[in-house]
């Protein structure tokens, strides 16, 4: 390659490079500060309210599902409904999650994944895996303070999220 | 812009400097283009996986891992893409680089793409199994019963390896030409069953999305220009052309020239020193394609090559009826007037590598006194069209010289024993040697040794054009 060709090329890529860079960081920003942004509320029928923005993860989503837990009394309260109630729609990187959650006398006695991520086969396989953990991790824990799924960082943040949605609902 | 003027005021200062032809600047314009392009399109790739937010995704081992698969993966696949199109005859392509340049490039991408491609697959499978968890074997088998069109995927993995090993200079020789083709068409196939899971898996390709399209565009372009350059331009012009074999004359011991006759060929826009690859239509030959220089300047009606028919194929050529139906590919190559650089001309040829050779002395362009013809052989007796050759350079004033002799087993020259000893070079034999565009047809070894001598005599690249034949 001449010098010319050579230095225009180097050029070139590079922008393109740096162009891409700063995308996936705004990407990344947008992610975490949506991420920070409080859940619309759940429907108990049946019709989900969905979330407009994407609410996919990034390091601070630990924190958006820590805030709500603060209202959550660990002892159930007295005004728990009993009944299905689906949690909202939250929009991922890798599609939507939402789950419903269903409660009687007081206590988490299921939940169920409605949709899971599934832009992708790699992503519906680590959905398809990480959903019965977080079900039985929830069950165990009555709540939506559970561990994030390794490998699962995305589907454990939509499934979270939507079901501290559903348990808002039910004033769980 | 004002880079490429520059020098050219500079030369005009100096001018003791020969003047560059303005072919080459044209040529090297378009070879820029498509040089940028080319890395471009690697940038691009790595982009499109950057602007998706991966470089968040090297935080821990197995992201950093399956990260790094996935843009091996990208680069990989690029380089796959990039290979078919030098490959496809492109005519820009040809038209910067020469088909044997080009058809280098191709040869030297096989390992780095194949190395990426398959690291691709290693890193992915480690990535995947560090976050299951799950040993790397049971990864594979998980991968292939639960991921959607991985089955493909392997299999084209499996094509792509087999593909390369059998083009690997040891393997190759060991196998016919038509054989090795057949494998290597295998390639197209590799390429098309590693679609599905590149649109299916990952997320980065998802539907809708503006790098979805412009990586089937890419596909798209490609075959494109497959189907387009290596079949309907070969096929259309071969229909229109209509040629025939007009004549065999015999040259030497299984050397013979063909005369060929056809119509329009003007429209081929042939030049001496390129070269078609060519299909006999006869019960024997129809299978083989075979690639032959033409021997003489190309008219609007006739073509002319002279063969040295290899193994089986010899007998056959030679005994080619009048009449014989002949398609081709081509016309091919940057062995032409088309790449001259400098006023003067030297034509260096051993065997049958005097083809091209002797239809460049036809037409190129020089005064009388300019042109130096160097003809090599291990004997006096076995030189093709040293009448001709001898005939023309007295009508053009060109310098005809003829060496003779074997080379010294061992020695890395292009010139007989005795001459080496006498420290004889392509710059003690040709005057004004650095003024001169040398042009070199022979075997690849031989070549290759030429070049060495002409680099060494201080000739820049853009003064050097060889053709190289063995398949």
């Amino acid at each position: 390659m001449r010098f010319r060709a050579l230095s225009l090329a180097a050029l070139a890529s590079l922008s393109v490079v740096g162009i891409g860079w700063q995308m996936g960081a705004q990407l990344t920003a947008s992610q975490q500060t949506l991420s920070a942004v409080p859940v619309a509320p759940a429907a108990h029928t049946g019709t989900a309210a969905t979330v407009p923005n994407p609410t996919a993860l990034g390091p601070a989503a630990p924190a958006a599902t820590g805030s709500p837990a603060a209202t959550t009394a660990p002892a159930a309260p007295a005004g728990a409904a009993s009944g299905t109630f689906d949690g909202s729609v939250v929009q991922t990187r890798f599609g939507p999650v939402q789950v419903s959650v269903t409660i009687a006398s007081g206590s988490i006695t299921e939940v169920t994944a409605l949709q899971l991520t599934n832009d992708g086969g790699r992503s519906v396989m680590i959905s398809n895996q990480a959903a019965p953990i977080l079900r039985s991790e929830v069950l165990t824990a009555q709540s939506a303070q559970v561990q994030n799924v390794s490998g699962a960082t995305y589907t454990t943040h939509g499934y979270l999220t939507s079901l501290q949605a559903a348990l808002d609902a039910a004033q769980f | 812009m004002s880079l490429a003027t520059h020098p050219t005021k500079r030369a005009q200062r100096r001018t003791s400097v020969p003047r560059i032809h303005p072919n080459y600047r044209r040529r090297m314009r378009l070879a820029d283009g498509l040089q940028i392009i080319a890395v471009v399109s690697v940038a691009l790739v790595i982009a499109i996986f950057l602007a998706d937010g991966g470089a968040a995704r090297f935080g821990t081992p197995a992201d950093a891992i399956t990260s790094l698969g996935v843009v091996t993966g990208l680069v990989g696949t690029d380089l796959l893409l990039m290979m078919m199109l030098l490959a496809a005859r492109l005519p820009s392509i040809d038209r910067a680089f020469g088909h044997d340049s080009a058809m280098a490039l191709h040869q030297s991408l096989g390992k780095p793409a194949l190395y990426l491609i398959l690291g691709h697959g290693v890193l992915l499978t480690i990535g995947y199994s560090m976050v299951q968890p799950a040993s790397v074997f049971a990864e594979v088998w998980i991968m292939l019963t639960t991921l959607p069109d991985m089955p493909l995927a392997f299999v084209g993995l499996g094509l792509l390896i087999a593909v390369v090993v059998t083009s690997l200079v040891v393997v190759r020789r060991r196998f016919r030409y038509e054989a090795w083709h057949l494998v290597h068409l295998l390639s197209y196939l590799a390429v098309l069953v590693s679609i599905p899971h590149q649109l299916s898996v990952g997320s980065l390709f998802r539907e809708g999305s503006v790098q979805r399209y412009y990586w089937l565009a890419l596909y798209v372009g490609v075959a494109g220009s497959i189907v387009l350059f290596r079949f309907i331009v070969p096929i259309v012009r071969s229909l229109r052309s209509q040629l025939v074999v007009k004549g065999v004359d015999p040259v030497a011991r299984g050397v013979v020239s063909i005369r060929l006759s056809g119509r329009e060929l003007r429209r081929l826009k042939a030049r001496s020193g390129q070269f078609f690859i060519w299909r006999f239509w006869t019960p024997k030959l129809w299978w083989q394609a075979h690639p032959f220089s033409l021997s003489a300047a190309p008219t609007g009606n006739a073509l002319r090559i002279t063969v040295r028919g290899l193994g089986d194929a010899s007998a056959a050529l030679s005994a080619l009826p009048k009449g014989t139906r002949v398609s081709f590919e081509g016309p091919y190559g940057l062995f032409t007037d088309f790449a001259r650089t400098s006023p003067r001309i030297v034509l260096v040829a051993a065997g049958i590598g005097v083809a091209p050779i002797r239809s460049l002395l036809e037409t190129a362009t020089f005064a009388p006194g300019q042109a130096t013809v160097i003809l090599r052989s291990s004997t006096a007796d076995d030189t093709y069209l040293v009448d001709e050759l001898a005939h023309l350079c007295r009508v053009r004033g060109a310098e005809l010289r003829i060496i003779a002799g074997k080379r010294s087993p061992g020695a890395n020259s292009w010139l007989p024993a005795d001459a080496v000893r006498a420290r004889i070079t392509l710059g003690t034999l040709v005057p004004k040697l650095r003024e001169a565009d040398v042009y070199i047809c022979g075997p690849r070894r031989w070549t290759d040794e030429v070049v060495r001598d002409a680099r060494s005599a201080g000739l820049p690249t853009r003064q050097i054009h060889f053709e190289r034949f063995d398949w």
